[in-house]
């Protein structure tokens, strides 16, 4: 199969969250040579012309992104996105678990390229094992020198803490992440000003997803050409996917991006169960617009499926088979984004709101087909006009399964309805009876 | 700091091209193109914007996605449509989401008529609505505090209420709760929202959501009428505008927002005081003592009376100037001591007691600031005043100046402030004992004047006073606050000459930003002062020719007549028990009063009906040098005349009338006698005030010299327990006769320290009798951790000075 | 047993306050004088090395209310008075905080709590059949202290369906599991050991390596 090994290589591992295992399979070699054989400028460059790409969804330049930090002697921030939570991703929570140190020496190194001195990995608080694992791990890189002051006799000092949330997806925004960091509601700030030049406590931030600072200890330890030699041109290094849904091997795979999404879910995934076939997939989590079948055969790229109307997100590909109804599965997610909306801007609050009574009215069969036109428009109402993109992750995917599949919704809709009329008929004539023998002689 | 200036900046609007200074909000540079760009959430008032309701997204050329121009600042060149096919489908967008929970209740709703939700979907909205689902529901209306209701069905979320009490009042007790579309507006745990400045949400407020207890349902906006005035009844003198029905009934109080003075906002005692104003309670006819009781009498035989006692008092009459008199009735009153009747005993009732030469150098240019200098000072130093209580719109100035501005805010006061949390730096002294602080801060700052080791005295820690000294060394411009506590603690004189030598250290001077903001006791303080209510001064801080009796001297002293103008001493001063008995010795008892009290029910021989305050003419000084105009918005209530027709007419009577008929006239003679307010007119001041420093006439203040001389040390603290004694915000009879505050009144409170408290076995909420030298008063105890040790606060209570006894009752 | 609603986390009741009007009699929240409350000593040191550690010590709010949380097994109104003391914050601040996490509880609906994924994966997993039987035992054997809830995708959708038992990820879950995991909670046992994602050796079913 097309599996790569290299974030995961020793993953399999029951002790790699030990520093000296780590130490020992090559761990803390890039970070001495960031600090050692190289000036700050030589690591920003390097990730910068790595190619690497934000692995937490939207997929900016990793390094393009750290070098919008301004320079100078301010305190700068560093923070991990560890919050996880978009329905179908579960990536980072291999990486944290298995590997914590990767990703402790990824902050270093990350810090490094921005001028970080202080960082704080924002970890969903559901995780509070993986948390645990974090919090040994930063310990025992503060024992060793790879945090604190002045890390190994360099002039770079970097502090890290591991900050638990309470439970809200939203935080995984980067800029409501902040304002959890801040210890309030996880609330996404309006942008500009960007976190790059105010962010945590107002003072330049650099955010990256647990993944993409994954990347770059192999970076800096292998070179970047090494790095664009995997994968495609717009699309290299390895990459996580979670698969999930209706696969007969859900699981994390590692992948060279490129490969025909087939191969993901059909070799790696192992397909849908014996029998089904791939109704429609989610190519980047709960976020990214469904693909259907015949998408299969696409390489897996953030380019090709941008161009394909969805995105490669998260890479957390939840595959939906041929015997799954639709709205109860649009339903589904249309509460997830209305439970998890923060409420702060009106289209996101009141439009996920909507569509979710929408969908129950679909499913109770008190819909008709004009209903679904408004649907559809209710969602184009929201794309664009919110003040994140949490509004537009409901509505694109919710748009998206209109789309391809009105007719099994026009259909749902006829069906529900009919099943409705029947039974208040039903209803109806139980009552009448009922009625009668009220009235009738005792 | 200083203040920036912007660049003049020309963009393009639907085709127009239009200048605007860089950086301004494109909704608000939209206006100078006339071009109106619908929003709800954007409020500059509460800070950065948070772009929550989307109403004013806007094309920008250039960018993608349609963009919040209440976020966005306008840039040279920028290229702006507000009226393309994609910015008209998000409006009608977003009106249409923001009505999916919104109910149709505008005929019954307080708003209706007034309300921006109402006009803005009318205007952007696409005219229907497609949602035919349950909107969320909520019962309405819901109590949310003593004065103010919530509709949480009318609420759109759009953050101005809980902005307001986060960001500006800083109160933080309003917020959201819960999250998504269960999201709505409350406070922890059914508590309620009960804070100085609470009503302002219902203003802000751009739908019926939250509404007045006491305004609701009285008035459809159809039948009212706004008048603009200020509120006397603190020194911040806030603009407002007063809400008139049937043309004689205020029924609301409104901002009338100044940025000069209140940057549109109200304390809730300003807000819903006016309440008073039409009070059963009122005195409404002129009354004398006949048969023991006070009886309604004709005004012929009231003024006679009063002619007579006064007449035959003569240059023994005692008068007592309240601190809401305006500038023309305290003019008035000392016009009739010193001209009509030879008398020099005027004082203002909070009593003046610096020396002249200390009360000019104090009013020099240039060593004033102005409240909008706070805005962007460097350092804001308050000394000696709980602004919140004494000048609570000041208070939150600095709050802003320091949230908006980063001014670097300095506390150096007795009694632990709200202001703490803000600041940078905090001294605690003994009550009493500000010059010590004051001395050691100048001579940190490099006074020559002396100073070092004071502080230590004063029961202070060199430390604080070193951290603050470090602060204000850095500072560019230092506005000082500071309470005329300083002046009145036994070593006042020392303490003022203190704070000069601070002020001279800090070369305050000769920055035109920088400089002091005395914050009076009295609301007129400072017009009373400079009118000539001081027995000392007369108009126009010069000497008096005689030196007459000060407040405090008069509280012992017997007086064939006493003349008490809007002030009842038995209830304002700290020695009640001399002025009672003063009350009680006096001859005859002449007062003006709009309330009964017990003193003046026992021992008043004359009363005048006072006006109500939006009944009132005439004109106050700011404690900044403002002269601002209290105007009558109503007709007076049965036989009300205005006081200062009393006081002409007395004068008359007296022989010295000052031949004015009307208040314009009247305010043309105020500024006749006090030079540096010459020609000053109520036309000049307007609806938004002058300050008469920045006017041509400021020059003919009569020269003052600070002095050189060394400053005096302090005496070693006494032991024992020292008393502090604090006024509250909710004092007054404004506050006592507003039915909607009456439960904030009459609030006491005993603080301590923890030590003392543990020392003294008194836990929080005990029950405790302060007293001093016989003379006790009840209060539960509160235990703060931030009181020094050895300090009581007795607040919104009064005792006199002396050595204090804490037991528990 | 308590569970937040009878259609699960997603459909709860009435927050409070939602349709109340305040206290009028009572005083309002203001911050708490240190003073004046009383902290269980264990909780103010733990508060107070969390501020210690941020350089804004409002930082600290969610992991200060999560210890809080844990000593009175919600965000009581004395939990919430506690904190507020230390960090010097007002109680409706730290509300308003509360109301919005999913993990924090403004209710008393539990000390421990199950949280069965229903969202996006595990609902083609058929997961809330799943919780249904989780209830249905719970109800039966009188669970108590155990706030049960649907909860949205909780990272683990290679293990759908699954729950996380006070952040113990197991899975997968069939709804034969149910009588095992309330009765491992009612006797206060290790839930399905072996099967959680924490546990040494844990393999998915049809994982080789
Ligand atoms: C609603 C929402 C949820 C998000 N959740 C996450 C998340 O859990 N983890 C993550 O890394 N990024 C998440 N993001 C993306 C972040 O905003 C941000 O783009 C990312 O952390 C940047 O890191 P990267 O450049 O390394 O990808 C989310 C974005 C949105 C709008
Ligand atoms: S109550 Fe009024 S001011 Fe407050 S959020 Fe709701 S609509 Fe806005
Ligand atoms: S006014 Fe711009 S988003 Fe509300």
């Amino acid at each position: 199969m097309s599996e790569l090994r290299i974030l995961t290589e020793h993953t399999d591992r029951d002790d790699l969250h030990e520093i000296a295992v780590y130490e020992e399979l090559g761990g803390y070699r890039a970070l001495r040579k960031a600090l050692r054989d190289m000036e700050p400028e030589q690591v920003l460059g390097e990730l910068e012309e790595s190619g690497l790409r934000g692995r937490g969804g939207a997929g900016f330049s990793m390094g393009k992104k750290a070098s919008f930090l301004p320079k100078g002697s301010m305190d700068k921030f560093l923070c991990c996105n560890a919050d996880e939570s978009e329905p179908g991703a579960f990536k980072d929570r291999l990486l944290m678990q298995k590997n914590p140190h990767l990703l402790v020496e990824g902050c270093i190194i990350g810090s490094i390229a921005a001028g970080a001195n202080k960082g704080f990995i924002f970890i969903r608080g559901e995780y509070s094992h993986q948390a645990d694992v974090l919090d040994a791990a930063v310990a025992e890189a503060y024992e060793r020198g790879y945090l604190g002051d002045r890390i190994l006799g360099s002039d770079h000092s970097f502090s890290l803490v591991v900050h638990r949330g309470q439970g809200a997806y939203i935080c995984g925004e980067e800029t409501a992440l902040l304002d959890g960091l801040e210890g309030k509601r996880g609330n996404p700030r309006l942008k500009p000003p960007f976190p790059a030049n105010q962010g945590l406590y107002q003072g330049p931030t650099l955010i990256n997803n647990v993944e993409t600072l994954c990347c770059t200890p192999y970076i800096i330890d292998r070179g970047k050409e090494w790095f664009r030699s995997i994968g495609t041109e717009q699309s290299a290094g390895p990459k996580l996917v979670s698969i999930s849904g209706d696969v007969q091997r859900p699981g994390n795979y590692e992948i060279e991006l490129g490969i025909p999404v087939r191969d993901v879910i059909y070799g790696l995934g192992g397909g849908p169960p014996e029998g089904r076939e791939v109704k429609c997939f989610f190519p980047g989590g709960s976020s990214a617009p469904v693909l259907t079948a015949e998408h299969l055969d696409l390489p897996f790229t953030y380019e090709d499926m941008a161009q394909a109307g969805s995105m490669l997100g998260t890479a957390s590909v939840i595959v939906v088979d041929d015997s799954q109804p639709l709205v109860p599965l649009a339903l589904r997610l249309a509460e997830f984004y209305r439970h998890e909306s923060c409420g702060k801007c009106v289209p996101c609050r009141e439009g996920t709101n909507w569509t979710v009574k929408m969908l129950e009215r679909i499913d109770e069969g008190e819909a008709t087909p004009m209903d679904l036109e408004i649907m559809a428009q209710v969602q184009e109402n929201i794309i664009g006009n919110c003040l994140c993109v949490l509004g537009d992750s409901m509505a694109m995917p919710i748009g998206s399964m209109i789309k391809h599949f009105r007719e099994e919704f026009e259909a749902h809709i006829a069906a529900a309805r009919e099943r409705r009329q029947l039974e208040e008929a039903a209803a109806f004539s139980a009552g009448e009876l009922a009625a009668t023998a009220e009235a009738g002689p005792a | 700091m200083g203040r920036p200036e912007p660049n003049e900046i020309v963009f393009e609007i639907d085709g127009r091209e239009v200048r605007a200074p860089e950086g301004m909000m494109l909704v608000d540079a939209a206006k100078r193109g006339d071009v109106e760009i619908p929003y709800f959430c954007y409020e500059p008032k509460l800070g950065q914007p948070v772009g929550a309701c989307r109403m004013c997204l806007v094309e920008i050329e250039g960018m993608p996605k349609l963009q919040t121009s209440c976020s966005t600042p306008v840039k040279d060149g920028m290229v702006v449509t507000t009226t393309s096919d994609q910015v008209k489908k998000a409006q009608n967008a977003v009106v249409e989401f923001l009505l999916v929970n919104h109910p149709l209740d505008c005929p019954v709703c307080d708003k209706g008529g007034e309300c921006p939700l109402q006009d803005i979907s009318f205007g952007w909205g696409a005219g229907r609505s497609r949602m035919i689902e349950p909107k969320r529901h909520f019962k309405k209306p819901l109590e949310l505090s003593p004065l103010v209701a919530i509709d949480r069905e009318r609420c759109i979320l759009c953050y101005r209420c809980v902005r307001f009490s986060q960001e500006v009042a800083e109160d933080y007790q309003l917020v959201f709760l819960e999250r998504g579309d269960h999201t709505f507006v409350g406070t922890h745990h059914g508590r309620p929202y009960v804070a100085p400045f609470s009503g302002n949400i219902i203003e802000l407020c751009p739908v019926g959501a939250l509404t007045s207890s006491a305004y609701r349902f009285r008035a459809r906006p159809w039948d009212i009428e706004d008048s603009g005035s200020l509120c006397p009844l603190c020194p911040s003198q806030c603009n407002v505008s007063l809400t008139i029905r049937d043309d004689a009934k205020v029924v609301r109080v409104l901002a009338r927002d100044n940025a000069d003075v209140d940057d549109g906002w109200l304390c809730d005692k300003g807000r819903f005081a006016y309440q008073s104003i039409h009070s059963a309670e009122r005195i409404t006819a002129p009354l004398v003592r006949d048969g023991g009781y006070l009886r309604e009498v004709s005004w012929k035989r009231a003024l006679d009376e009063a002619e007579a006692a006064l007449d035959k008092a003569g240059e023994r009459t005692a008068a007592l100037v309240g601190g809401q008199a305006t500038n023309e009735e305290g003019f008035l009153v000392q016009h009739l001591l010193r001209k009509g009747l030879g008398s020099p005993h005027v004082d203002s009732a909070s009593g003046d007691v610096r020396g002249p030469e200390q009360a000019r150098v104090l009013a020099r240019p240039d060593l004033a600031a102005k409240v909008s200098d706070i805005d962007h000072a460097s350092a804001v130093l308050v000394v000696d005043t709980e602004l919140v209580d004494e000048a609570p719109i000041l208070d939150l100035r600095v709050r802003k100046a320091a949230r908006r501005n980063n001014a670097r805010v300095i506390v150096a006061s007795s009694r632990p402030s709200a202001l703490d949390p803000n600041a940078e730096a905090t001294i605690r002294f003994a009550p009493g004992m500000a010059d010590a602080v004051l001395a050691e801060l100048g001579a940190a700052l490099g006074s020559p004047r002396g100073g070092v080791g004071f502080a230590s005295r004063g029961g202070s820690r060199e430390e604080d006073v070193r951290g603050a000294a470090e602060v204000l060394r850095d500072a560019e411009d230092v506005v000082i606050l500071w309470g005329e506590r300083v002046a009145h603690a036994e070593r006042g004189v020392q303490g003022i000459e203190a704070l000069l030598a601070l002020a001279g250290a800090l070369g305050i001077a000769d920055k035109p930003e920088s400089g002091l903001i005395e914050i009076p006791a009295g609301s007129n303080g400072r017009g009373l002062r400079e009118v000539g209510c001081t027995p000392r001064l007369a108009p126009g801080l010069q000497d008096a020719d005689a030196t007459g009796m000060s407040a405090t001297e008069m509280a012992t002293g017997e007086h064939p007549a006493l003349l008490l103008v809007h002030t009842d001493p038995v209830e304002e001063r700290r020695e009640r028990d001399e002025w009672l008995q003063a009350l009680e010795d006096a001859g005859t008892v002449i007062a003006f009063s709009g309330f009964r009290t017990d003193a003046l029910e026992q021992h008043a021989d004359v009363v005048f009906p006072a006006e109500a305050h939006a009944e009132k003419e005439g004109t106050l000084t700011h404690p900044d040098g403002r002269l601002q105009r209290l105007r009558q918005a109503i007709g007076y209530p049965n036989e009300v005349r205005a006081a200062w027709w009393v006081l002409a007419e007395l004068c008359e009577r007296a022989g010295a009338g000052v031949g004015a008929e009307s208040p314009p006239a009247l305010t043309e003679k105020v500024a006749e006698a006090v030079p540096f307010y010459a020609g000053i007119t109520l036309d000049e001041i307007g609806g938004r005030g002058v300050r008469w420093q920045e006017r041509e006439a400021a020059s003919s203040l009569p020269a003052a010299e600070q002095s050189e001389e060394q400053l005096e040390a302090p005496p070693e603290l006494a032991p024992g327990l020292r008393l502090g004694v604090r006024p509250s915000l909710w004092g007054g009879p404004e506050v006592e006769h507003s039915p909607s505050l009456s439960f904030l009144a009459g609030q006491t409170r005993a603080e301590l320290s923890p030590a003392d408290a543990e020392r003294l076995g008194i836990a929080p909420g005990d029950e405790v009798v302060v007293s001093v030298n016989g003379t006790s008063v009840r209060a539960p105890a509160a235990v703060r951790s931030a009181v020094n040790a050895g300090d009581v606060f007795l607040v919104g209570d009064r005792l006199p000075g002396g050595s204090v006894e804490v037991t528990k009752a | 047993m308590q569970r937040a609603g009878d259609e699960g986390a997603l459909q709860q009741p009435l927050p409070p306050g939602w349709d109340e009007a305040v206290d009028v009699e009572a005083d309002p929240a203001v911050i708490p004088d240190p003073a004046e409350v009383d902290v269980p000593s264990d909780l103010r040191e733990e508060i107070e090395a969390l501020m210690a550690k941020y350089p804004d010590r409002h930082s600290a709010t969610l992991p200060a209310l999560g210890a809080a949380q844990r000593v009175h097994g919600w965000c009581s109104n004395e939990a919430i008075r506690q904190v507020a003391a230390v960090m010097q914050v007002t109680p409706a601040y730290l509300s308003s905080v509360v109301t919005f996490y999913d993990m924090l509880r403004a209710q008393p609906i539990g000390s421990r709590y199950v949280y069965v994924c229903t969202s996006v994966s595990c609902h083609l997993s058929n997961a809330k059949a799943v919780y249904d039987a989780i209830w249905e035992e719970a109800r039966d054997q009188g669970l108590e202290d155990v706030e049960l809830r649907e909860f949205e995708c909780l990272g683990a959708c290679d293990m759908a369906p699954m729950a996380s038992i006070d952040g113990r990820y197991v899975g997968p879950l069939s709804e034969d599991d149910a009588p095992e995991i309330v009765a491992a909670l009612r006797e206060k046992r290790e839930v399905l050991p072996g099967r959680s994602l924490e546990d040494k050796g844990y393999k998915l079913p049809w994982e080789s390596r």
